[in-house]
Order: structure tokens, then C-alpha cells, then sequence
């Protein structure tokens, strides 16, 4: 029978699709848990890195006697944001499940409420690149095929360009628009302010009450040191986040395919069972026919 | 003495050290070592590349630390380093390998900048040296 044998070909495909998925899913669980080690591993460093940022920033402000250098100074007193330069973060690959979709709108809708001009816009991935194409809009420097070993080397780059640009006052803010992880199976589209930076009040609040720091050899030079080092790390994270996301949000897509594709397949064979038993059970009746006949 | 100082010591690829201790010394880039005991002012400084060595049960460690910030409270220390490791993270091996290799660069380096890098090549590796005991790090 030609319905059985169409089947059988259709099982056997499915099958085939079941194994990529499968070995893709693989593949995806081992770049997942190199991508949150290094995050998990630098997350207490960005972690402090804040805080002690937050304790020096709150201790300039909170000294009049402190006369802040221009770089210092830019980066505590936020400016009027005219002029804004945006890092988007997606992946060079699909099958990902709404990984790069979910970034994507978020970035439609920081662009479509911003009402600073978009000056830079820099771009990490493939999709974020046709992104960025497709809208027109300004294109600083796209990052495709990065590998996890190359991110500091991107960062670097983007955040030495980045602070000169801050300093040299051609930008008033700098955004980073990315998925931040959560766990495995779930990612949060997020758009982040690196520089200037939030202040929260309950931070400045409670640090005030702290005896205020020394710092040495004078504030300005501490300042202008740590700033770098704080924007690198910061981006650094964003770009970790987002790798692991993406490994994560491809595991998630590709287990629920390998699923699917298990249901189908059950699906499938009962079907092919049933013409199988059908056409036994035509034949027995021919035989018991032709018998009695 | 009954007061501890709650030294943190984390590197972008990993936390290095966390523990109560009685005593830290550290280098700083401007100013060389210091000394912190318990009660210390508040104080926030760029690390230099050197040895840090805190004093735990009567018992001087080192651990190496190559740039980043310091920062000092009444009963903190957090170093925010950009390279550390303790002695037992140190592989003598490769930092013996690496003098080598740095002093062969230093007869061989033409321009101030190939000078600069073998200079900072070789007392990276005298400093984890010197950490990890080995005689060669003590000329440092």
C-alpha cells in the first residue's frame, strides 16, 4: 500500500530532524555551562565593582570640598541626553526560540520612546546586525562571530571608544540593550544605563550615614582610574548575560523541538499501525472470502 | 587583639580569596605598601602589582595581585583585582618558563616599548616567584 510507505518515509524523516535536535541541544548545554561559569564567576567582581563605585561616587557628592575633574565630574552630574550611543547585544544564530525576537522588539520600543538622537549604535551578532540594516539606522561597529574567548578583546574596544567619546562630550549617555539571564530557561530583554550611572537612593542614603573615605593619591585620579575599569566590567557582564541567554533560550527551543518531534513520531506510528492492521485484516477477509467461495 | 578585618579578593575570572583576617598588606599603585589593621579609616586606592600578604592565626600568606582598586573599610578590605592568585593557585613551572622567557626578551628588545613589556613580563613572574618561595624571587 502507497500510504503506508509514504509513512514509514515520513517517520524516518522525522527522525533524522529528532537527532539534529537532539545533538543540537548538546551542543547547547556544553557552550551554556562554559558561558555561566565565566558569568557566575564574574558576577561577584561586577558585583563589588559597583559598590565600591556607588561608595566613591556618593562620597564625591556628598563633599563640597571636592572639586570633580571633567571626566569625573561628566560622569556624576548627568547631562541632558542629546546625543546617545546604543549597544545592541543578539546572537549570530537562529533557532534560538524568541531569544532574538523578545531583544529585538525591545529595542524597537527603546528607540521608537527615545527622544535623544542615536549618534552610535554598535552592534554584537548577526541579527542584531539585520536589525540594524533593516531600520537604517546608524551603524557603528557590528561584532559577528565573536567566540566567548574574544569578548574581552570587543569590550575593550567598545569601552575605550565609548569613554572617549563620554569625555569628549559627542555623547551624553551610553545604553546597552540585552538579554539578561535568569536561569537556563529563562531570559529578560533588558535595556541598561551604563554611563551615567543610576544611583539608587537607599544606596546613597545608607553610605552617607558611613564615615566618608579617603582616597588616594586624590579623588580625581581615583576616579578617573576606576571609571574605565567600571564601564569595561559592566559590559563585559552584559555581553556574558547575553551569551548565556542565548544557549540557553537555543536548549530550550531545541529540547522542546526534540519533543515535538517524539510526539510526532508517536503520532505517525499509530497511524502507520493502523493502515498496517487495516490491510491484514482486507487480506485475512480476501483469503476467508475466496475460501468459502 | 580581638577585632578582624574581613579580606575579599575577586578578579574577573574568579573570586580568589574571602576570609576574617588579623592583618593585610597590599601595594598600591602611587604610593607603595600598606599596612591595614582593624579600625582603619575608610580609604579607596588603585593596586599596583606586587605581593599581598594577611596574617591569619599568628600566620603571614601571600597572595599575588596585579592592578585594580582597593577598598578599605573599618573591618573590610575588598581588592578588586585584575589578575590574583593564592600560592596554591601559582604554577612554579610556568613562572619559572615565563623568567626565563622575559629575561631572553630583555637582552633581545630593540625599542623602549618591546623593553617596557619584558620588564613588566619578568616581575610578573619574580612576584608569583617570590609567592610561591622559589630563590629566584628573592633578588626581586
Amino acid at each position: 500500500m502507497a500510504g503506508l510507505q509514504d509513512i514509514r518515509r515520513r517517520i524516518r524523516s522525522v527522525k533524522n530532524t529528532q537527532q539534529v535536535t537532539k545533538a543540537m541541544k548538546m551542543i547547547s548545554a556544553v557552550k551554556l555551562r562554559k558561558s555561566q561559569e565565566r558569568l557566575v564567576a564574574l558576577r561577584p567582581y561586577a558585583g563589588k565593582m559597583m559598590e565600591v563605585v556607588r561608595r566613591v561616587v556618593g562620597r564625591i557628592k556628598g563633599d563640597a570640598t571636592i572639586q570633580p575633574g571633567p571626566a569625573a565630574r561628566a560622569f556624576l552630574f548627568p547631562r541632558e541626553e542629546k546625543r546617545i550611543r546604543v549597544i545592541l547585544v543578539a546572537s549570530d544564530k537562529g533557532l534560538c526560540g524568541g531569544f532574538n525576537a523578545n531583544v529585538l522588539k525591545a529595542a524597537n520600543a527603546f528607540v521608537a520612546e527615545t527622544t535623544s538622537e542615536i549618534v552610535h549604535l554598535d552592534v554584537v551578532g548577526k541579527r542584531a546586525a539585520e536589525w540594524a540594516r533593516k531600520r537604517g539606522l546608524p551603524a557603528g561597529a557590528e561584532y559577528i562571530g565573536i567566540p566567548l574567548t574574544g569578548l574581552q578583546r570587543v569590550v575593550t574596544e567598545i569601552s575605550e571608544s565609548a569613554a572617549a567619546q563620554y569625555n569628549a562630550g559627542e555623547i551624553d549617555a551610553l545604553y546597552v540593550i540585552y538579554n539578561y539571564f535568569n536561569s537556563p530557561m529563562s531570559q529578560t530583554p533588558t535595556v541598561f544605563r551604563v554611563v551615567p550611572m543610576e544611583l539608587d537612593r537607599r544606596v546613597e542614603g545608607r553610605d552617607a550615614l558611613e564615615v566618608s573615605h579617603l582616597l588616594e593619591p586624590d579623588p580625581n585620579a581615583v576616579l578617573e582610574t576606576l571609571l574605565p575599569r567600571f564601564v569595561e566590567t559592566e559590559l563585559l557582564r552584559n555581553l556574558l548575560e547575553s551569551s548565556a541567554s542565548e544557549h540557553g533560550a537555543r536548549m530550550a527551543a531545541m529540547d522542546k523541538a526534540s519533543s515535538n518531534a517524539g510526539d510526532m513520531i508517536a503520532k505517525l506510528t499509530l497511524t502507520m499501525n493502523k493502515i498496517r492492521q487495516a490491510s491484514i485484516t482486507n487480506q485475512i477477509i480476501e483469503i476467508v472470502s475466496g475460501a468459502n467461495a | 587583639m580581638s577585632q578582624l578585618i574581613k579580606l575579599e579578593v575577586v578578579t574577573p575570572e574568579r573570586p580568589v580569596f574571602s576570609a576574617e583576617v588579623a592583618e593585610v598588606q597590599f601595594p598600591t599603585a602611587t604610593r607603595g605598601y600598606y599596612g591595614i589593621l582593624p579600625g582603619h579609616t575608610p580609604l579607596m586606592t588603585e593596586v599596583g602589582d606586587g605581593l599581598l600578604y594577611y596574617v591569619q592565626d599568628g600566620q603571614k600568606h601571600f597572595i599575588t595581585v596585579f592592578g585594580g582598586f582597593a577598598e578599605v573599610g573599618p573591618d573590610r578590605v575588598t581588592i578588586l583585582a585584575r589578575e590574583s592568585e593564592t600560592v596554591d593557585m601559582i604554577d612554579l613551572e610556568r613562572a619559572e618558563a615565563s623568567r626565563q622567557r622575559a629575561l631572553k626578551l630583555l637582552k633581545e628588545a630593540l625599542t623602549e616599548h618591546d623593553l617596557a613589556a619584558a620588564q613588566a613580563k619578568l616581575n610578573a613572574s619574580l612576584i608569583r616567584l617570590q609567592a610561591a618561595g622559589h630563590p629566584a624571587g628573592h633578588g626581586f
